[in-house]
């Protein structure tokens, strides 16, 4: 079966939810969908439709095999062996996370995924410097409203500072109310940079 | 006896040979997941958390060495199947290759000491 197909069959076959004839085990089973369906709601659509299908199997299976047991514990069983959602999926999902970030370039989810990663690597906290130190950025743009003084500072026509210099002749600030629109494109061309080395890094890792 | 050195010593001997049990498991025939899982615990008495098995069988299919696929069942809970690519194939062969001198030099080692 190719791709397309493939694609256009998981597309028809959908999540469907086991009926169980006890009604505590129904119970129990729908908690575990829902903290399922919890745990993956930072990923795609389609990521976690595979997900609760591959697991939804799983525990139909186990019931399947196990129908001398008592329903209901024959259902915990099978919840307990699958491990908790919330670590056994933790690489999966930090991994999706990052890949749905890096896409969308949205701030917010590359955040989440860095904070979801960072224990996967010095480099992620690196990243995470490398975000905040665009804070610095945004901090100058509001410095310039407060105090048209805050600038981009020559001295003998070198590039010196970016901020603040009080009282000295030597240093010209060069930009004026320029200096808002240079820091905001500076700050989105840096934001760019550092997320498109980011999903390289995550593309290079998964090679590996 | 250092149990709890041996306890660690097992996990992350298990860990590593996971991916090589799977895709030795699944080089002739397809096997759905709960199969697979069955299969490996029954012939290598390892308790798997089986709920890491699935991000581990989507990773081995990134890398291409496998592909999947749902077949629909009539209880309307579908089977994802997997089954080795010939990548796969290539790869399992090259592992194979190494285990078995890795296990003759354990051999080997192991003999002299005793």
């Amino acid at each position: 079966m190719n791709y397309k197909n493939q694609l256009l069959k998981l597309r028809t076959m959908k999540f469907k939810k086991i009926k169980l004839k006890d009604k505590n085990a129904q119970r129990v089973y729908d908690n575990y969908i829902n903290s399922l369906r919890n745990v993956l709601k930072p990923i795609l659509d389609s990521d976690r439709q595979e997900v609760l299908m591959e697991f939804n199997s799983h525990i139909y299976e186990h019931l399947q095999n196990n129908k001398s047991e008592i329903e209901i514990n024959a259902l915990l069983n099978a919840i307990d062996k699958l491990g908790a959602p919330e670590e056994v999926l933790k690489p999966l999902i930090a991994d999706k996370l990052l890949e749905k970030a890096t896409k969308s370039f949205n701030p917010i989810q590359i955040l989440k995924a860095l904070l979801l990663n960072i224990t996967n690597g010095v480099s992620y906290i690196i990243f995470f410097l490398l975000y905040l130190s665009l804070g610095f950025f945004v901090f100058l743009i509001f410095a310039k409203l407060f105090n048209s003084n805050v600038g981009m500072y020559y001295k003998e026509g070198k590039f010196q500072v970016l901020g603040l210099i009080k009282g000295n002749a030597d240093y010209q600030e060069i930009l004026g109310y320029w200096f808002i629109p240079v820091m905001l494109i500076t700050v989105i061309i840096l934001y760019f940079i550092i997320t498109l080395i980011l999903k390289a890094k995550r593309i290079l890792n998964n090679k590996k | 006896m250092k149990n709890e050195f041996i306890d660690k010593w097992k996990s992350q001997v298990k860990k590593g040979t996971l991916s090589f049990l799977v895709l030795n498991a699944i080089r002739k025939k397809e096997l759905y997941g709960y199969e697979l899982i069955e299969i490996i615990k029954k012939s290598t008495s390892i308790e798997i958390a089986e709920g890491t098995l699935y991000p581990l069988m989507n990773r081995l299919k990134k890398e291409g060495l496998t592909s999947s696929k749902w077949v629909e069942q009539e209880s309307g809970i579908p089977r994802k199947y997997y089954i080795l690519t010939n990548e796969g194939k290539i790869t399992l062969k090259q592992m194979r290759k190494y285990w078995n001198e890795l296990q003759e030099s354990i051999t080997k080692i192991t003999n002299n000491e005793i």
